[in-house]
């Protein structure tokens, strides 16, 4: 699924050169739950933009299912976005004076251009929103928002849930919601991959990559049998 | 990807944003809708204005000779006639010049009293020879005009104009066969002219009495020169040359030799007519510019607002982008709303022109004349304004890293 080898990724600031990543390689299998983490800086951010094809790597290659990912032209980058990848973000980033329709059909939009209204209701169905469709996103409460955004970023079919804290801006009943939609998408094949600082969200993950410096500090399968379901938040 | 979705998506937008883009809207309306209505009233104008020279002039394929200094430019004016071009002239202009198909003679007075019974007019009355009609294309709608056989037999009868008519024959008694009295010696009516309307000036070119030349020159004027002769050309489009035969011609007949002036002026109406519609076509253009540099300022309004916009819009671009539009995408988009914003204002400019252009009409009294193509041109230019300064935003606008826009 995920081919990481020797990524680095250099950013200028000013006259020095921030080394972000430094040599990343790892690999993903397909149906995977993995989860990110790390400390602040440590570089989780830049390897979670280069995994959405929202950047190139510096140097070194990424595969996303067999496609070289690090020589795709703009165009390519944004069809693998939108047929290979559905974004989670922590502030939800749904178009707030839009319906929570109108938010999950965007992908489509990008697709063919063909929006299938019946499909865009049947994903807010399955994240509980179907009554919610006409409502504007900015009138929903956070939990809901981001069932939207689940339901966005499913509505391509994607193999890979790319989720950045999720659940950083929600109660701990509605941030255990999030995470069951994600345990579900995760069943059915779909590869995911978690980025939180959250120990009982990480506890949903198989396997947690840890990331020091710009680079794999350690990386090993999750004992814990399930998740912690105590929620400490 | 799909223009029309992204058409979609741009409307959608710019109904989000009803303020922004109504104020981007502004510029653009006032632009459009001055220039529509210049430009119109500009095209009306000119077309009127032919028109009206034709009503005077008839065709455009004579050129017309009278006496006096050849300084004096524009239309003649028919008082104060010199006495230097006489009935000679003509008949030598007609048979010498190849270029000439036919001349026709006019005497011409003012404030002469035309009586029927007790009713009385001032009218113009022009002695003109028979073949006065066909130069001028004028019609007869009533009766006859005279014959050559009338004019050289002095035969003492008149063509009024429809003006006239209404004035000696108000209760549309039938004039034909009346008796009128034109300075007191009495003519017989034989024909009613057709109306010809204003002249270049806004004066009637109705309210006259036609008589055979002749009869003119020594029944009533007393006069052996004339006021004007037309002179029929015989091609058109070399009536310069016809010019300088003509002139060439009298100046020999009158013996004028250089440095000497010309004791006789040509004009030429198809010249004159050119040197009025170019003059109004600068005034038009100044117009234009002034209304041109209103759409130019509308032009960098949508520049500045859109550019606003995209700095407000990041997070909105980044979720685009997340969701899988390219930058071409984005470019599309924001070109797209740009260009319908700018095209609804061109479209709401228009209509408001328009509507302005009707009070126009209506206000100097020119005829509503609807001419289409500076309307067409006004839209199109709205359309490309909106293509040309949303292009930089919508360029920015792609510029926006995804990465920074969906973490702010």
């Amino acid at each position: 699924m995920i081919e990481m080898e020797n990524v680095t990724r250099l950013y200028p600031r000013g006259q020095e050169i921030i080394e972000a990543l430094r040599g990343v390689s790892f690999r993903v299998l397909p149906g995977e739950f993995a989860c990110v983490r790390g400390a602040s800086g440590s570089g989780k951010s830049t390897l979670l933009n280069i995994l959405g094809c929202l950047d190139r790597p510096t140097s070194g290659t990424y595969r996303l299912e067999c496609d070289n990912v690090s020589q795709c032209s703009d165009r390519q980058l944004s069809a693998i976005r939108n047929r290979k990848i559905g974004f989670i973000f922590q502030s939800f980033n749904l178009l707030p004076r839009t319906t929570a329709l109108e938010n999950v059909e965007i992908p489509m939009v990008y697709r063919d251009g063909r929006v299938d209204r019946r499909r865009a209701l049947r994903a807010l169905d399955r994240v509980g929103l179907g009554g919610r469709a006409s409502h504007f996103a900015a009138e929903l409460s956070g939990g809901e928002q981001q069932r939207v955004a689940v339901a966005r970023a499913l509505i391509n079919d994607p193999a890979l849930i790319l989720a950045d804290e999720p659940t950083g801006n929600l109660d701990a009943a509605a941030g255990r919601d999030v995470m069951r939609l994600l345990q579900d998408l995760n069943r059915e094949g779909r590869t995911i991959l978690l980025v939180t600082h959250d120990d009982a969200v990480a506890s949903y993950a198989s396997r947690e990559l840890l990331l020091a410096d710009g680079r794999i500090a350690s990386d090993r399968a999750a004992f814990t049998s399930g998740p912690a379901m105590g929620g400490s938040r | 990807m799909n223009p029309g979705k992204l058409a979609t998506q741009a409307a959608r937008s710019m109904r989000r944003y009803p303020l922004r883009t109504s104020l981007m809207m502004a510029g653009i309306v006032a632009g459009i809708a001055s220039l529509a209505a210049l430009a119109s009233i500009g095209e009306a104008t000119k077309r009127e204005t032919m028109r009206r020279f034709k009503n005077m002039i008839g065709t455009f394929d004579t050129i017309m000779v009278r006496p006096g200094g050849g300084r004096s430019r524009g239309m003649p004016t028919l008082v104060n006639v010199p006495p230097t071009l006489r009935f000679d002239d003509a008949r030598a202009i007609a048979t010498n010049l190849p270029e000439i198909k036919a001349v026709a003679e006019m005497q011409s007075a003012f404030d002469i009293d035309v009586k029927y019974r007790d009713r009385a007019a001032s009218p113009a009355v022009f002695g003109v020879s028979a073949n006065w009609l066909s130069l001028r294309s004028d019609e007869v709608e009533q009766g006859a005009f005279f014959s050559e056989e009338q004019d050289q037999s002095l035969a003492r009868v008149a063509v009024i104009g429809p003006e006239l008519r209404k004035s000696l024959f108000p209760d549309d008694d039938e004039p034909l066969g009346k008796t009128i009295r034109i300075a007191e010696v009495p003519f017989q009516v034989i024909g009613v002219l057709h109306g010809r309307g204003a002249g270049p000036a806004g004066g009637s070119l109705d309210n006259l009495a036609l008589i055979p030349v002749n009869t003119a020159s020594r029944r009533l004027f007393n006069r052996d020169y004339v006021t004007m002769l037309i002179a029929q050309l015989k091609d058109p489009s070399r009536s310069e040359d016809a010019v300088a035969a003509v002139t060439a011609l009298l100046r020999e007949r009158h013996h004028i030799r250089p440095p000497a002036l010309d004791d006789f002026a040509v004009t030429n109406p198809a010249a004159v007519m050119a040197r009025v519609t170019q003059a109004s076509g600068t005034l038009e253009k100044i117009l234009t510019g002034v209304a041109v540099m209103a759409l130019m300022v509308g032009g960098i309004v949508i520049m500045s607002l859109m550019s606003i916009a995209v700095s407000e819009r990041r997070s909105e671009i980044g979720i685009r982008r997340a969701a899988g539009a390219s930058r071409g995408d984005i470019v599309m988009q924001f070109t797209l709303e740009a260009a319908f914003v700018s095209l609804s204002g061109g479209l709401l400019g228009v209509i408001i022109g328009w509507g302005g252009l009707e009070a126009a009409t209506r206000l100097q009294k020119l005829p509503p004349v609807f001419v289409w193509q500076p309307l067409g041109v006004s839209l199109l230019l709205s359309l490309a304004i909106g293509l040309a300064f949303g292009g930089y935003p919508a360029w920015k606008a792609s510029r926006v890293d995804p990465a920074q826009a969906l973490r702010s």
